[in-house]
Protein backbone atom coordinates (compact mmCIF):
# COMPACT_ATOMS: atom_id res chain seq x y z
CA UNK A 1 0.00 0.00 0.00
CA UNK A 2 3.25 2.35 0.71
CA UNK A 3 1.84 4.29 3.86
CA UNK A 4 2.83 2.99 7.16
CA UNK A 5 -0.14 1.92 9.31
CA UNK A 6 -0.03 2.24 13.07
CA UNK A 7 -2.86 0.87 15.42
CA UNK A 8 -3.25 2.36 18.78
CA UNK A 9 -4.89 2.22 21.91
CA UNK A 10 -4.69 2.73 25.71
CA UNK A 11 -3.43 -0.95 25.97
CA UNK A 12 0.31 -1.84 26.65
CA UNK A 13 2.68 -3.28 24.22
CA UNK A 14 2.29 -6.52 26.04
CA UNK A 15 -1.66 -7.00 25.72
CA UNK A 16 -1.03 -6.13 22.15
CA UNK A 17 1.56 -9.18 21.96
CA UNK A 18 -0.61 -11.14 23.86
CA UNK A 19 -3.58 -10.53 21.25
CA UNK A 20 -2.08 -10.65 18.39
CA UNK A 21 -0.46 -14.06 19.61
CA UNK A 22 -4.07 -15.79 20.76
CA UNK A 23 -6.50 -13.98 18.48
CA UNK A 24 -6.74 -15.74 14.83
CA UNK A 25 -8.60 -13.31 13.05
CA UNK A 26 -5.28 -10.84 13.90
CA UNK A 27 -3.16 -13.75 12.17
CA UNK A 28 -2.29 -11.67 9.03
CA UNK A 29 -1.11 -8.62 10.71
CA UNK A 30 2.13 -7.16 9.56
CA UNK A 31 1.62 -3.74 10.99
CA UNK A 32 2.66 -2.14 14.05
CA UNK A 33 0.63 -2.30 17.22
CA UNK A 34 1.14 1.20 19.35
CA UNK A 35 0.71 1.34 22.90
CA UNK A 36 -0.81 4.79 24.62
CA UNK A 37 -1.50 3.78 28.32
CA UNK A 38 -0.69 7.56 29.63
CA UNK A 39 -3.53 8.54 27.00
CA UNK A 40 -1.00 10.78 25.09
CA UNK A 41 -0.86 10.16 21.68
CA UNK A 42 -4.72 9.75 22.21
CA UNK A 43 -4.79 13.47 23.28
CA UNK A 44 -2.99 14.99 21.11
CA UNK A 45 -5.37 13.77 18.69
CA UNK A 46 -8.67 14.41 20.78
CA UNK A 47 -9.76 10.78 20.47
CA UNK A 48 -9.31 10.27 24.45
CA UNK A 49 -12.28 9.29 26.07
CA UNK A 50 -11.66 10.93 30.08
CA UNK A 51 -14.33 8.49 31.50
CA UNK A 52 -13.23 5.52 30.45
CA UNK A 53 -9.46 6.00 29.65
CA UNK A 54 -9.79 4.32 26.61
CA UNK A 55 -9.39 5.87 22.88
CA UNK A 56 -12.34 6.54 20.29
CA UNK A 57 -12.30 5.08 16.95
CA UNK A 58 -10.57 7.48 15.08
CA UNK A 59 -8.47 7.60 12.04
CA UNK A 60 -5.48 10.20 10.69
CA UNK A 61 -3.70 10.05 7.66
CA UNK A 62 -0.28 12.13 7.67
CA UNK A 63 1.03 13.56 4.60
CA UNK A 64 5.03 13.13 4.54
CA UNK A 65 5.54 17.07 5.37
CA UNK A 66 3.79 16.39 8.78
CA UNK A 67 0.44 17.80 7.80
CA UNK A 68 -2.76 16.46 9.06
CA UNK A 69 -4.91 15.80 5.98
CA UNK A 70 -7.97 13.32 6.86
CA UNK A 71 -9.63 12.60 10.39
CA UNK A 72 -12.00 10.25 11.23
CA UNK A 73 -13.40 9.79 14.57
CA UNK A 74 -16.78 7.41 15.38
CA UNK A 75 -18.45 6.30 18.65
CA UNK A 76 -17.43 2.58 20.25
CA UNK A 77 -19.71 0.28 18.47
CA UNK A 78 -19.22 1.90 14.88
CA UNK A 79 -16.61 0.12 12.66
CA UNK A 80 -14.83 2.40 10.58
CA UNK A 81 -14.38 1.17 6.46
CA UNK A 82 -11.68 0.07 5.17
CA UNK A 83 -12.52 0.59 1.85
CA UNK A 84 -13.53 4.44 2.39
CA UNK A 85 -9.84 4.61 4.13
CA UNK A 86 -8.34 2.96 0.88
CA UNK A 87 -10.54 5.56 -1.06
CA UNK A 88 -9.07 8.37 1.28
CA UNK A 89 -5.60 7.30 1.35
CA UNK A 90 -5.31 7.25 -2.93
CA UNK A 91 -7.02 10.61 -3.31
CA UNK A 92 -4.32 11.86 -0.91
CA UNK A 93 -1.61 10.06 -3.41
CA UNK A 94 -3.21 11.23 -6.46
CA UNK A 95 -3.87 14.53 -5.07
CA UNK A 96 -0.62 15.40 -4.66
CA UNK A 97 0.13 14.52 -8.40
CA UNK A 98 -2.08 17.00 -9.61
CA UNK A 99 -2.64 19.50 -7.10
CA UNK A 100 -4.91 21.35 -9.32
CA UNK A 101 -8.11 19.07 -9.50
CA UNK A 102 -10.40 17.85 -7.09
CA UNK A 103 -11.61 14.45 -6.22
CA UNK A 104 -15.56 14.56 -6.19
CA UNK A 105 -17.22 12.63 -3.58
CA UNK A 106 -17.93 9.38 -6.38
CA UNK A 107 -14.01 9.48 -7.17
CA UNK A 108 -12.81 5.94 -5.70
CA UNK A 109 -9.76 5.44 -7.60
CA UNK A 110 -7.00 7.11 -10.39
CA UNK A 111 -8.59 7.10 -13.98
CA UNK A 112 -11.93 8.04 -12.19
CA UNK A 113 -13.47 11.45 -12.90
CA UNK A 114 -12.15 14.64 -11.02
CA UNK A 115 -12.94 18.31 -11.73
CA UNK A 116 -10.79 20.93 -12.15
CA UNK A 117 -11.96 23.71 -9.63
CA UNK A 118 -12.18 27.79 -11.77
CA UNK A 119 -14.47 30.46 -12.23
CA UNK A 120 -16.15 28.50 -15.30
CA UNK A 121 -17.15 26.03 -13.23
CA UNK A 122 -18.98 28.39 -10.29
CA UNK A 123 -22.50 27.36 -11.07
CA UNK A 124 -22.23 24.51 -13.12
CA UNK A 125 -20.76 21.41 -11.56
CA UNK A 126 -23.61 19.40 -12.50
CA UNK A 127 -22.73 19.87 -16.14
CA UNK A 128 -19.09 19.47 -15.64
CA UNK A 129 -19.73 16.03 -13.95
CA UNK A 130 -21.70 14.96 -16.57
CA UNK A 131 -18.78 15.33 -19.37
CA UNK B 1 4.25 18.91 24.57
CA UNK B 2 0.80 19.72 21.95
CA UNK B 3 -1.36 21.65 24.57
CA UNK B 4 -4.16 22.42 21.61
CA UNK B 5 -5.47 19.43 19.73
CA UNK B 6 -4.82 18.83 16.11
CA UNK B 7 -7.25 19.79 13.53
CA UNK B 8 -7.22 18.77 9.82
CA UNK B 9 -4.27 21.22 7.96
CA UNK B 10 -1.90 21.80 11.24
CA UNK B 11 1.76 20.02 11.62
CA UNK B 12 1.67 17.16 13.21
CA UNK B 13 4.77 17.49 15.91
CA UNK B 14 7.08 14.53 16.05
CA UNK B 15 5.88 11.84 18.20
CA UNK B 16 7.43 9.13 19.48
CA UNK B 17 5.40 5.37 20.38
CA UNK B 18 6.28 2.05 21.67
CA UNK B 19 4.55 -0.58 19.74
CA UNK B 20 4.75 -4.02 19.61
CA UNK B 21 5.98 -5.63 15.74
CA UNK B 22 4.16 -8.63 14.73
CA UNK B 23 7.00 -8.91 12.01
CA UNK B 24 10.01 -8.53 14.30
CA UNK B 25 7.99 -10.14 17.34
CA UNK B 26 9.82 -7.54 19.13
CA UNK B 27 9.05 -4.41 20.61
CA UNK B 28 10.27 -1.16 19.75
CA UNK B 29 9.97 3.30 19.75
CA UNK B 30 8.80 4.42 16.50
CA UNK B 31 9.06 8.17 16.03
CA UNK B 32 6.89 9.89 13.28
CA UNK B 33 10.09 11.46 11.84
CA UNK B 34 10.86 7.60 11.54
CA UNK B 35 7.91 6.70 9.80
CA UNK B 36 8.14 9.36 7.44
CA UNK B 37 11.35 7.86 5.77
CA UNK B 38 11.38 7.22 2.32
CA UNK B 39 8.06 10.32 1.63
CA UNK B 40 5.73 7.35 3.20
CA UNK B 41 1.65 8.67 4.36
CA UNK B 42 1.68 7.66 8.18
CA UNK B 43 -2.03 6.33 9.24
CA UNK B 44 -3.17 6.43 12.99
CA UNK B 45 -5.78 4.02 13.48
CA UNK B 46 -7.04 4.79 17.24
CA UNK B 47 -9.34 2.55 18.90
CA UNK B 48 -10.96 1.62 22.47
CA UNK B 49 -9.33 -1.84 23.71
CA UNK B 50 -7.48 -4.90 22.77
CA UNK B 51 -9.64 -8.49 23.09
CA UNK B 52 -13.13 -6.38 22.39
CA UNK B 53 -14.90 -6.71 19.16
CA UNK B 54 -13.51 -4.71 16.18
Amino acid sequence: MGAKLITVSTDTEFSHLAWKRDEKELADVQYLMGADPTGRLSRMFGVYDEESGLALRGTFIIAPDGTLFNSEVNFYNMGRNIDELMRKYKANLYLTKKADEGCPSKWKEEGDQTLRPGPEMVGRVHEALKK
Amino acid sequence: MENSVLKVGMQVPDFAITCYDPRAHDFTKVALDQLQQDGKWTILFFYPADFTFV
